[in-house]
């Protein structure tokens, strides 16, 4: 089963799209948590899901802004998705009853 | 470029160019300072690393292979070193009572074992774990270092003990280039090293042999082994992917 740090960056990825490389990741889960995020903690997770075929990676495009370096590009595997698509369901299935999560589930309602 | 910027680009020099370039972009994109940048890149050095070692590859590297063959092929160069200054000296052949042909094939033998093993030695710590060969390198060097200090022989030069640096420097570089071999090469070696062993404990006149001995040459033979055995998966694994 995914860590839950690796649940955070397959879902960022898979939201950002075509967009989806390691500064805009690592921005979209500093948002989401609000709390800071180190770029080795995303491209090592990168790297451990990427060998676990959960994620694949190439050299995309440099711009200026970027110094003239290239990003590293991630798409969620089919894979990926099922992994992430488990942990979710795992998740909510032993969130129900529990306070917290009724409380939301009530307030959406 | 500021000093700091100057800083971080030559610390991530540590980085292969592929993880590099990209890390570099995004903290340049990020606009972080310098010293945010640099703690950054130590976080990820120090978390890649630890990573690493979280997997077999780098112990089996490190602590399986360069270590004990470094200590085993000391001995073994120090043999091979031995048998050319026998060649040299008709007493001590006429001691080992060799002829200078025998002798000599004695020496040739050694030596082509010697780098054979050294050779498979190197390859596989070289491929096994890339990304830790600097540990793997110091595990190899520290017996060295350690024997070069104990090492008093007044006929020989302390340097007959790092025969085998060579061939393995060697096997190392062409693991970390190409990784795995094909199975037919390794096959070869594997057998042609496995056969030549064989003389050496089975003819007192190529080597008397200890049970030790023995048991420590079929073990620097380990590595071409594994190198067999990794290609023969390799030559199996596009066939598991199109069956899946």
């Amino acid at each position: 089963m995914l860590g839950e740090f690796e649940y955070l960056l397959i879902t960022a990825a898979a939201g950002l799209s075509d967009d989806a490389y390691g500064a805009a990741i690592r921005e979209a889960i500093e948002t989401h948590t609000g709390e800071k995020c180190s770029i080795g903690a995303i491209y090592t997770t990168i790297d451990r899901l990427e060998t676990k075929g959960l994620l694949k990676t190439w050299m995309g495009e440099a711009t200026a802004q970027r110094g003239g370096r290239a990003k590293r590009m991630v798409r969620v595997t089919p894979k990926g998705v099922q992994a992430a698509s488990d942990f979710y369901n795992v998740v909510t299935s032993v969130s129900r009853g529990v306070a917290w999560a009724t409380k939301r589930a009530g307030s959406t309602t | 470029m500021t000093m700091g910027w100057a800083l971080v680009e030559y610390f991530a020099r540590v980085l292969p160019p592929e993880v590099r370039e990209p890390v570099l972009g995004d903290m340049l994109e990020a606009d972080e300072s310098a010293w945010r940048a640099l703690r950054g890149l130590f976080g990820l050095v120090v978390l890649r690393q630890t990573e690493d070692w979280r997997s077999w590859r780098p112990w089996l590297a490190g602590f399986g292979v360069a270590l004990p063959s470094s200590f085993m092929l000391m001995g073994v160069s120090l043999s091979v070193s031995w048998s050319y200054m026998r060649l040299l000296c008709p007493d001590m052949l006429a001691q080992a009572s060799l002829t200078k042909p025998s002798a000599m094939v004695v020496l040739l033998w050694q030596a082509l074992l010697l780098i054979g093993w050294s050779w498979t030695g190197g390859f596989v710590v070289g491929s096994v774990s890339k990304r830790t060969l600097w540990a793997s390198t110091v595990l190899c060097y520290a017996p060295c270092i350690v024997c070069l200090s104990q090492f008093h022989a007044e006929s020989m030069s302390r340097l007959c003990l790092f025969l085998f640096l060579l061939p393995a420097v060697w096997g190392a570089h062409r693991g970390f280039q190409i990784s795995r071999m094909k199975f037919t090469s390794a096959l070869l070696i594997a057998v042609a090293l496995t056969v030549m062993i064989v003389p050496t404990w089975s003819s007192a006149r190529i080597q008397t042999l200890s049970p030790q001995n023995i048991l420590m040459n079929w073990a620097l033979s380990i590595p071409a082994w594994y190198l067999v055995f990794t290609a023969w998966k390799r030559r199996h694994e596009p066939q598991v992917e199109h069956a899946a």
